[in-house]
């Protein structure tokens, strides 16, 4: 257990001082995007990019440095967006503020979760994350008034975005979700580098590396472990209603199902758990991918006259038969990680770069 | 008192199936200490097995578990041999990863070349039942049943009499020991994996008659069987058993008293509670 999470633990902190100059240059590169490129379909590609960092960078956070693997997060993202748009359908309130009630309701079935889950360990912690989720799907599915079971909730038109009345945007192109993205992007990993810098972090890592020993030290377990869950079910109900309120659809299987769970957790397994760049390497590698597999396949197509004809009849019965196999990738990807790059992609091509050097740096 | 007894004997019925489903996972488990997270989807190859064997060469379900057993034994050990021996000391989060991309490229091989569509296998005795007790009784469940405790029998028979049987059962109480007795382990290994696919496999055909057969029910029956294996008691065959059978016996239960939509949050509600104030299941020893 040791040699592999020692590892992670070095990848997390090495670079970081150059590190920064060069995430805020990263930074301004990409802010500048939607001003050079106005292709709809590249920004589309930037905005999954960004949700899948959002999502892998908050598992990381209770997977990765604290190491208790939630196989259970499509709970979090689900409750997001189901009460994002539960809220804006019923009741007319703005997504923003539907975000913040999701972010509430994330964080009370992460501490139910929490108060569940933490007492078991290892195997017995991932079986009852995945039960959790599993019964929020299933309640999804049944409150049909709430949730409009199996059909799932439609957004008809988001509300302009203002400032005390002046429009600042109606979210007619993609750009504001381009920038509502880079936002929450940058504020995951924000939080990721403040929390690994911090007492907290040291306490998750000690936690991760040996509960044990941590325990013994005077770490409060549960109290540590529930903070940990919390600060990711928050933000990973975000992740949630920006999916929402981007796509315009949510149904159980789409935002609750243990796809979901999986793809989060793939997320960070493939680029190197427990490390920032972890979950953007593993979206650079798995987004491209499997939207490639998708537009080679058939649904370019679709994809570049937007999201809307999905749910045409066409549209539908395309995404039946085509939106699950590009998880084929993503099971293919996972093994060959699992087997020849227990560290990820990051760790592995740190490994060959510092052979390449003669011996470890 | 009649839709009680009615709900309680199918519910038996259909948890022989589940019972074989769980003693399947928990025979890998107990070898291996590893999760199989693949197993609802090779149960759901097992069904794709006999759906087509049973549409391309007309041969019965019942009896094509004839040829399903020794296939699925096959894959199981391939399995094994190719991928999980080269994890068996790594992570167990590593472990759990592996077998879920496996099911994910199962689940997805399989929607490829059949698509996503629900299959339906039906025999002439599909949807027959013969009434006993004024209960009415499935016959494929009831001839699934049979078939099922036959094989649960010649199970108990192959653990505790066979040499083979009881090498897999020293390798399961203390792999080293195991091996310093010198008990082939990794050949211990296949023959346990081999032996828990092919009885999801079976499984799989058993239920191939009265269930819909899609790409994607795997992790359905994935979870049950943890829910099952947890409540007997990991590593426990006859925990596996009871468990299966207690299982079949909530959903149905679940089923007609509160509503056939919630019956799965019945399963998993319960599975909960056990691993909260019991995880070492009903019949297990508590962990180490």
């Amino acid at each position: 257990m040791a040699i592999n999470t020692k590892e992670n633990k070095a990848a997390g902190g090495s670079f970081i001082t150059t590190g920064t100059v060069l995430s805020l240059l990263a930074l301004l590169a990409l802010a500048s995007v939607p001003s050079v490129v106005s292709s709809p379909y590249t920004l589309h590609l930037m905005i999954l990019l960004f949700l899948s960092t959002i999502m892998g960078q908050s598992w990381n956070l209770i997977g990765g440095y604290t190491g208790q693997y939630s196989v259970g997060h499509a709970a979090y993202f689900g409750a997001g967006a189901y009460t994002t748009m539960i809220l804006l359908q019923h009741f007319q309130i703005a997504p923003w503020y539907g975000a913040l009630a999701g972010m509430g309701v994330a964080l009370v079935v992460g501490l139910v979760v929490g108060s569940i889950c933490f007492r078991l360990r290892g195997p017995y912690f991932v079986l009852a994350s995945i039960a959790v989720a599993e019964i929020l799907r299933l309640s999804a599915m049944n409150l049909k008034e709430i949730t409009n079971g199996a059909e799932g909730i439609l957004a008809t038109d988001l509300p302009p975005f203002s400032i005390g009345g002046t429009v600042i945007t109606d979210f007619s192109t993609k750009v504001p979700f381009y920038y509502i993205g880079l936002g929450l992007v940058v504020l995951t990993v924000v939080v990721t580098v403040a929390v690994q810098h911090s007492k907290l972090g040291y306490y998750f890592q000690a936690i991760r590396e040996d509960q044990d020993a941590a325990h013994s030290l005077g770490i409060n377990l549960s109290l540590y472990k529930n903070l940990a869950l919390g600060l990711s079910a928050v933000l990973t109900s975000l992740a949630g209603s920006f999916y929402a309120i981007y796509v315009g659809f949510v149904d159980p299987p789409t935002v609750l199902g243990l796809d979901i769970s999986v793809q989060i957790v793939l997320i960070c397994i493939i680029g190197g758990i427990g490390t920032i760049y972890g979950p953007v390497v593993g979206s650079l590698v798995l987004v491209p991918l499997s939207e490639g597999l998708r537009s080679n396949l058939i649904a370019s197509a679709i994809f570049e006259t937007g999201i809307v004809s999905e749910s045409s009849p066409v549209g539908n019965f395309l995404k039946e038969n085509l939106a699950h196999a590009h998880a084929l990738i993503y099971g293919i990807l996972v093994v060959v990680v699992i087997l020849f790059m227990p560290d990820g992609v990051l760790g592995f091509a740190k490994k060959l770069v510092s052979k390449r050097k003669g011996g470890r740096a | 008192m009649l839709v009680f007894s009615q709900s309680l004997i199918s519910g038996l019925l259909i948890g022989g199936v589940y019972a074989l489903i769980g003693i399947g996972l928990t025979i890998i488990f107990g070898v291996m200490r590893i999760i199989n997270f693949a197993h609802g989807d090779i149960m759901m190859i097992g069904m794709y097995l006999t759906y087509n064997l049973f549409t391309l060469a007309g041969i019965d379900p019942f009896v094509s578990v004839a040829i399903t057993i020794p296939i699925m034994f096959l894959f199981g050990a391939l399995l094994q041999k190719v991928f999980i021996n080269r994890v068996l000391n790594a992570l167990p989060q590593n472990q759990i990863l592996l077998t879920i991309g496996l099911g994910l490229i199962m689940s997805n091989t399989m929607m490829l070349i059949f698509t996503s569509d629900y299959q339906i296998l039906t025999t002439s005795y599909s949807s027959s039942s013969f009434r006993l007790f004024h209960i009415s009784i499935s016959q494929p469940l009831a001839i699934s049943f049979v078939i099922t405790a036959g094989i649960t029998a010649l199970l108990y028979w192959f653990f505790m009499k066979t040499d083979t049987g009881q090498a897999i059962r020293a390798t399961a109480q203390d792999r080293d020991a195991a091996q310093l007795m010198g008990i082939n382990v990794k050949r211990m290994s296949i023959i346990a994996f081999g032996l828990g696919s092919s009885l999801a496999g079976t499984a799989g055909a058993l239920i191939s008659p009265t269930y819909y057969i899609f790409p994607q029910i795997g992790s359905t029956f994935t979870l049950k069987a943890f829910v099952i294996t947890v409540l007997g008691g990991m590593g426990s065959i006859l925990g596996a058993t009871l468990g299966g059978i207690l299982i079949g016996v909530a959903e149905s239960m679940g089923a007609v008293y509160i509503s056939s939509g919630w019956k799965d949050v019945v399963v998993f509600v319960l599975f909960l509670l056990v691993l909260v104030f019991k995880p070492s299941g009903l019949l297990g020893k508590s962990r180490a």
